[in-house]
């Protein structure tokens, strides 16, 4: 039969091969086996970071107290403002869909470094693989700062399980003492750090700050401590951005107008001591902008340029993780001048284009409680649109339930979001059977099983 | 007579009975009889085939055809009621050859000649399969635009809808006993001439994201046009192989005829026109009771338009060539101000005698299509209807001190859209084709034909800077241009041996191949932050470009075997061995046989019942999935740049390696009657297709980094019925009168589904269900009382909706106590069904004192549900311009008060916006006269023929929106998530573009 068929096909067409090349997008083949395909996956991973971040910390700041729809979004923005994210709406499952996909180009990049190895010299080898570590550890954070049960075995695998944070926390921060100990082996080459790092970027600030994050999730202040004094804090390094050139547009201006719209709450502002400076660093503040369920707004002014930078972490986290670890630790003398650092911020100050306060020295010394409750009060102001609000409400068992415009929340709405329909549907580890939505909490200010 | 079945099929193709180089001219007379009565036959138009010399019998049956040039001729004898027949002549120069007919009763005729499905040129009346054929009288006497257009209301089992009432024949889509894929779409396989043409309706701008305003079909002029063929299902189209799934339309346009050179001239101009006006709130007070000003954007927006089309044409020969020219413009403003469409083209056919037993046809057409668009549907940014549609009435959009306002929260000010917003489309065509016919010996005929379409689409767009609300990039104004170059080779080969007659036994053997080579290349320039003067993308400040290229390649090859008995027995056996590139090699090489078989119970004979033929067929045929998705069987990356640098990333959707093409299973019977000689004919059809392997996207666990995978999905079934029946009501010599009827049912149904339902069309509550037909609309309702069966209202008097917790409470004993039963347990269920119940149409021709032709064609679709959205977008908030908004704002007391919120309510109750789309349509009415008076005669040999027509000119409906007929979804299947849409999609109204009523004047001309 092959034979009558490529006779036929001489016959009819010399040239006519039925099997064609696709010129539009390459195979993996192509791009897993060459160097400059390598090279390209790492550039892709920190083009999913930036939107699985985007995702999360819009998500987390709808279901906290930070955001809320402008008048144009959709039913299920506003429906989230006010705490309710019923099962199948994107905002319950974008953060999930967008971290996996991190997840999987991290996979994929470590897969093509390890295979590669010999075609990269050892700096650069090291900087892909911490990247690869740093930023799959940071999606899989978000993701457990978002689902009470997530996966972390992904990849070669169809029907990936779901394990509680007890599991999902130590892989996370394994990941990123990999990535440290990756780098502090064989420092990243000049060429990674020139030409695969996204300009803005430094990544040993990155891992570090990541590590603090995590240990600090998981009770353990001396890593936390450790790792947060490793974090630089003033010149060039300090910042770590993400940046968009024109036509790319950042994560927040692309959702500030249209069906995706958000705007901070102007409460946040408001709620602020009358000194403080920080509201001027991320908002432009409004009489008038009210939302799609009346509540009102301040747009944004950091991110209102479409070309806008978005910092990967503000630097100060690594100071209110080191006072927050000190307190802990019953340090509350070093605790609070860790904080005061944050407090006097003030223009010129580190020289940072970061939030400044510019308010005074706190003054006395304070008790432990009153130290951790300030603590959570300045990350409040501090660290607007990361995220980060989220699991500090939960820790701190202020949860609050929904708040039904025109009601205003304070701190956390919900625990969980609904686990994401697209695993559902495919995943037998993930149907409503198998893996049943958390149960919100029945009575309020509450805390958040984490099992 | 069987052993020259091939020469004469073959004859009858290609117009030439044997190889003649005779000169001079002869007479042909002879007399015409009822076969069965054996009296004579008056008003016979005998015809003298490839010339266009022809005579009328007298009362005595005879006739006389003078100047017949000499050599083997073909004469053919038509008459109402009766079947044509056929004799072949020898004419010799100055002598006179006298011909005898009888002609056999029948309302239908099955002696025609067709070649699609069956190889090589065949009788209707051997093949197993229901074939329909139409001619260039019936496709020109619809004076549609567009030959899909034409072709309306004539087919039983053929649903052809104008999703849009644009300008250049609006976006056609013709669908052939169902639904029978969702990602490959529904249209049947197009081929002119031998060539497979590309009928895409895709834009290359959002006019629309789904919207379908122009499908390619519009770019052939249906004055070219000679005759239709259409197969409709598997069983008839398996020698099509894997894209034959959804039917064969194989269209063959004119040929030139012996003679001097005949110039036709026709002239039309039409006046199209808004059927009726929608009710818009124009209450003059606003909610809090205070007076306010509104208007009636309508007024503004429509316009009464006029079109003209002009086609001349020459055509003649003599014995070794033939040729058809022909050059046609036609132009046709929308009813939508700003809406335009100019199709030019012109057209050579040549029939070349290259040696005694060696013809060479060859066509070439060049067309030149140039609209002015407008966005509708769901475009809300930029589109009119849409804008229209969201716009309170109470806004003055006239541009004050030049500048257009904004309205208040949606979309564009209409006036502006239409006086500065843009979208320009220029469509080069050509589609060319060669066909060699060689006869080596008599029992063999040898073709081989060779076609390309090539076209060249250009589409721009043009949002001027701050004519649309919102925020950049759109805000800043868009420019684009894009170009798409699609290119369609055809190569067909076919070898057709006749055997040897064998007692009553005669045979026929058919082998071929066929190769096509599909190629879409996409390039694309958008620009924003435009400069204040300067549409093109070179007024921009902020750059993006793309490109795309896509080969689809596909090889078959096949055989069929015909044996006949007595002339009453016929069988087919075929198979087609058929290979795509879209499809894994290894499942590539698929093979579709087919048999079939018909059987004349009862030859025409005098009687009350005079006669009967049946048959039946089983087929199988394939599709694919489309050239968009021609690269599905590989896994691949795909580009996410970040800060400026280049990135690959996964793509999400994973490629299939095993990728095969759906496969479909049909049968079907059926039989032709004849009645009171042959006045009465009817043809009845049964069916039954299976689609298995249906291929959609199957979601992948998200958690992999993957969403989706090209997959074999399910399966689903067509079963229908179509009958046609054919009178001659009056038969007097000044009068006739012949009525067609067509019904056709087809009941669709998902069979299975590797997953319990999808979305068929993104964003939109419709459904792929199994056990359900495709599409059904799916969603929230209004929940009832359980015991009493009576709308569920809230303490204000709204509709609770089933799927809100406000309204039924959060959990099922909830629910159960506000509907006293478990009736509302499900929070959405389905709501209705856009496939029809059953179609039917009625066509009644009427010819008085032989000059004056009129015919009226009733063309109805029924029992269809429509989503009404424009309606739900008239009620939203913001627009709050419908005529029930209206109802909202009366005082309290009067009778027609709603309470307030009513409106807000029902916008999420999707079963509200449910309405019956059952309607009958005037789809064309025509009344012809022709102008012989002497005087006329003395400078236009055949008269002047004048026709007054029209189209779309009534409905009778109970559906409240526009048209019943407009879709919001066109032809195009694929798209990712938000941007999916399927075959399925029906039954949507939102924002469409109204079809108009159409009056148009005409004259033929000729000499």
């Amino acid at each position: 039969m092959r034979s009558y068929k490529t006779l036929a096909l001489t016959l009819v067409c010399g040239a006519c091969s039925l099997d064609l090349q696709n010129p539009n997008a390459p195979t993996v083949d192509q791009v897993t086996t060459s160097p400059d395909g390598v090279i390209a996956l790492a550039t892709g991973l920190q083009g999913r970071f930036a939107s699985s971040y985007g995702n999360f910390a819009y998500m987390a700041g709808l279901v906290t107290d930070e955001f809320a729809s402008t008048s144009a979004a959709l039913i299920s923005i506003s429906d989230a403002e006010q705490g309710a994210v019923p099962s199948g709406t994107g905002i319950a499952d974008n953060v999930f869909n967008s971290v996996y996909r991190t997840v999987r180009t991290a996979d994929d990049l470590l897969t093509g470094a390890t295979a590669l190895a010999a075609q990269f010299d050892a700096g650069t080898r090291s900087g892909l693989r911490a990247l690869a570590f740093a930023l799959k550890a940071e999606a899989l954070g978000e993701a457990l700062q978002s689902y009470q049960r997530i996966p972390i075995n992904t990849l070669g695998v169809t029907a990936p399980t779901y394990v509680p944070r007890a599991q999902a926390l130590p892989l996370v921060r394994s990941l990123l003492d990999s990535a440290a100990a990756t780098i502090a082996a064989t420092p990243p080459s000049a060429f990674f750090n020139a030409s695969i790092l996204t300009p803005g970027m430094n990544l040993p600030n990155v891992i570090q700050i990541f590590r603090a994050r995590y240990a600090r999730m998981a009770g353990d202040d001396a890593t936390a401590l450790a790792a947060a004094n490793l974090v630089a804090r003033s010149g060039p390094t300090a910042l770590s951005v993400l940046t968009f050139p024109a036509p790319t547009v950042n994560f927040y201006a692309n959702v500030t107008g249209g069906t995706n719209g958000i705007a901070p709450r102007r409460q946040w502002r408001l709620s602020m001591a009358p000194q403080d400076q920080r509201f001027a660093y991320f908002v432009t503040p409004s009489t008038t902008v009210s939302g799609r369920v009346g509540a009102l707004l301040d747009p944004w002014s950091r991110y209102a340029s479409p070309q806008a930078n978005l910092p990967v972490y503000f630097p100060d986290e690594a100071l209110l993780i080191k006072a927050e670890a000190l307190a802990n630790q019953n340090q509350l003398a070093a605790a609070q001048a860790a904080l005061d650092s944050v407090r006097t911020d003030c223009t010129g100050g580190r020289g940072l284009d970061d939030p400044k306060a510019c308010l005074p020295a706190l003054t006395g010394s304070l008790t432990q409680g009153q130290l951790l409750t300030e603590i959570y009060l300045q990350r409040r102001y501090e660290l607007l649109g990361t995220g980060l609000r989220w699991e500090d409400t939960r820790r701190r068992n202020a949860i609050r339930g929904p708040v039904a415009a025109p009601g205003v929340p304070t701190d956390g709405q919900r625990c969980w979001l609904p686990y994401a329909i697209g695993d559902r549907n495919a995943n037998p580890n993930a149907t409503f059977t198998a893996l049943p939505d958390p149960v919100e909490p029945a009575a309020f200010p509450a805390g958040c099983p984490t099992t | 007579m069987s052993r020259h079945l091939l020469t004469l099929a073959a004859a009858a193709t290609l117009g030439l009975a044997a190889p003649a180089f005779a000169q001079g001219v002869g007479t042909v007379q002879g007399r015409v009889s009822d076969a069965a009565s054996g009296r004579p036959l008056p008003d016979v138009q005998v015809t003298v085939a490839d010339t266009r010399l022809g005579a009328l019998t007298n009362a005595q049956g005879e006739f006389s055809i003078t100047a017949v040039p000499a050599g083997a001729r073909t004469l053919t004898a038509r008459r109402l009621g009766f079947q044509p027949a056929t004799r072949a002549v020898t004419v010799a120069a100055g002598s006179s050859v006298r011909v005898e007919f009888t002609l056999d009763a029948s309302a239908l005729n099955l002696s025609e000649v067709v070649v699609t499905g069956s190889a090589a040129p065949t009788e209707k009346r051997k093949v197993g399969t229901s074939i329909a054929s139409l001619d260039s009288t019936i496709v020109g006497r619809a004076q549609s635009v567009t030959v899909d257009q034409a072709l309306q209301g004539k087919l039983p089992g053929a649903q052809i809808t104008q999703n849009s009432g644009g300008p250049g024949g609006g976006g056609m889509s013709v669908r052939l006993r169902g639904t029978n894929s969702f990602i490959s779409g529904s249209d049947p396989l197009y081929i002119v001439d031998g060539v497979i043409i590309d009928n895409g309706s895709s834009q290359l701008a959002d006019l629309g994201t789904r919207a379908n305003p122009q499908n390619r079909l519009a770019d052939l002029n249906p004055a070219d046009i000679d005759r239709v063929e259409i197969i409709r299902g598997a069983a008839a189209a398996a020698l099509y192989g894997s894209r034959a799934n959804n039917g064969v339309v194989q269209i063959f346009t004119k040929r030139g005829s012996i003679g001097k050179p005949r110039f036709s001239l026709n002239v039309r101009g039409s006046s199209n026109e808004l059927r009726e006006q929608q009710p818009f709130n124009l209450y003059p007070f606003d909610a809090a009771g205070l007076p306010l000003a509104r208007f009636n954007y309508q007024d503004d927006i429509f316009q009464r338009a006029f079109g003209s089309d002009a086609n001349l044409t020459v055509e003649g020969g003599n014995e070794q060539t033939r040729y058809f020219i022909s050059g046609n413009s036609m132009a046709e403003d929308g009813i939508l101000r700003s809406t335009s469409s100019r199709r030019s083209g012109a057209r050579v056919n040549l029939q070349q005698q290259l040696a005694s037993n060696l013809i060479a046809n060859v066509t070439a057409n060049y067309v030149n299509t140039a609209n002015q668009f407008q966005a509708f549907g769901e475009q809300n940014d930029y589109g009119i209807m849409g804008s229209l549609f969201f716009a309170p009435t109470n806004v003055d959009f006239r541009p004050v001190n030049g500048i257009y306002p904004l309205p208040p929260s949606l979309g564009t000010n209409p006036l502006l859209a239409i006086d500065r917003i843009r979208n320009p489309q220029n469509i080069d065509r050509f589609i060319g084709s060669t066909k060699l016919t060689f006869t080596p010996v008599t029992n063999l005929l040898l073709d081989y034909s060779i076609g390309i379409d090539n076209t060249g689409f250009e589409q721009r767009q043009f949002v001027p800077r701050g004519s649309v609300l919102g925020t950049a990039p759109l805000s800043t104004g868009r420019s684009q241009s894009v170009f798409q170059g699609t290119r369609v080779i055809n190569q067909d080969g076919v070898a057709a041996w006749s055997w040897p007659q064998v007692g009553p036994f005669q045979l026929r053997t058919t082998g071929g191949f066929n190769f096509t080579s599909q190629r879409v290349r996409i390039t694309n320039a958008v620009a924003n932050g435009l400069a204040p003067v300067g549409e093109l993308v070179s007024a921009g400040s902020v750059f993006a470009a793309g490109q795309s290229e896509v080969e689809l390649r596909t090889l078959g090859f096949y055989g069929q075997q015909e044996l006949e008995w007595n002339d009453r027995l016929f069988l087919t056996g075929a198979v087609r061995y058929d290979a795509s590139s879209t499809f894994a090699p290894s499942e590539r090489w698929q093979a579709f046989p087919k048999l079939s078989a018909a059987y004349v119970v009862t030859p025409n004979r005098a009687g009350a019942f005079n006669s009967l033929r049946v048959r039946g067929a089983l087929g199988w045929a394939g599709s694919q999935p489309g050239i968009l998705n021609a690269y599905s069987q590989y896994v691949t990356f795909t580009q996410l740049p970040f800060a400026g640098r280049p990135g690959f990333v996964n793509d999400v959707t994973f490629g299939n390696p095993d990728l095969r093409n759906e496969r479909a299973r049909e049968w079907e019977v059926g039989a032709e009657a004849g009645f009171l000689n042959g006045r009465i004919g009817a043809e009845a059809t049964y069916y039954d297709r299976l689609v298995s392997d249906l291929l959609f996207f199957r979601p992948l666990a998200t958690s992999t980094g993957f969403s989706r995978q090209f997959f074999p999905i399910g399966s689903m079934s067509n079963k229908g019925l179509e009958l046609l029946l054919r009178t001659t009501n009056v038969d007097r010599p000044n009068l006739q009168w012949t009525s067609t009827v067509t019904y056709a049912r087809n009941r669709n149904l998902v069979e299975s589904l590797a997953i319990q339902d999808f979305q068929s069309a993104g964003g939109y509550p419709n459904r792929i269900r199994t056990g359900q037909p495709a599409g059904v609309f799916y969603g929230s309702y209004a929940a009832r009382n359980c015991l009493t069966g009576a709308l569920l209202l809230d303490s204000l008097g709204r509709y609770r909706r089933s799927n809100q917790t406000v309204d039924m409470g959060a959990t099922a004993a909830q629910r159960r106590a506000i509907s006293g039963g478990t009736c509302n347990d499900s929070l959405n269920a389905v709501i209705g069904d856009p496939n029809p119940d059953f179609l039917a149409s009625l066509l009644n021709e009427v010819t008085l004192f032989k000059k004056l032709r009129m015919r009226l064609l009733l063309d109805g679709v029924f029992g269809n549900d429509i989503m009404n959205l424009s309606t739900r977008a008239q009620n939203a908030g913001i627009a709050s311009n419908s005529k029930e908004f209206e109802r909202e704002l009366l005082p309290y007391g009067d009778p027609r008060k709603l309470p307030p919120g009513f409106n807000a309510r029902t916008q999420g109750i999707f079963e509200y916006w449910i309405e019956d789309g059952s309607f009958v349509k005037v789809r064309e009415f025509s009344a012809s006269y022709l102008l012989d008076w002497a005087p006329v005669k003395r400078y236009f040999r055949d008269g002047i023929d004048l026709t007054l027509s029209g189209r779309n000119l009534w409905v009778w409906t109970d559906y409240s929106g526009y048209d019943p007929e407009i879709n919001l979804f066109g032809t195009n299947a694929g798209g990712l998530g938000s941007g999916q849409t399927t075959a399925a999609d029906r039954g949507f109204d939102f924002g469409g573009y109204p079809i108009p009523r159409v009056w148009s004047i005409g004259a033929r001309i000729t000499y």
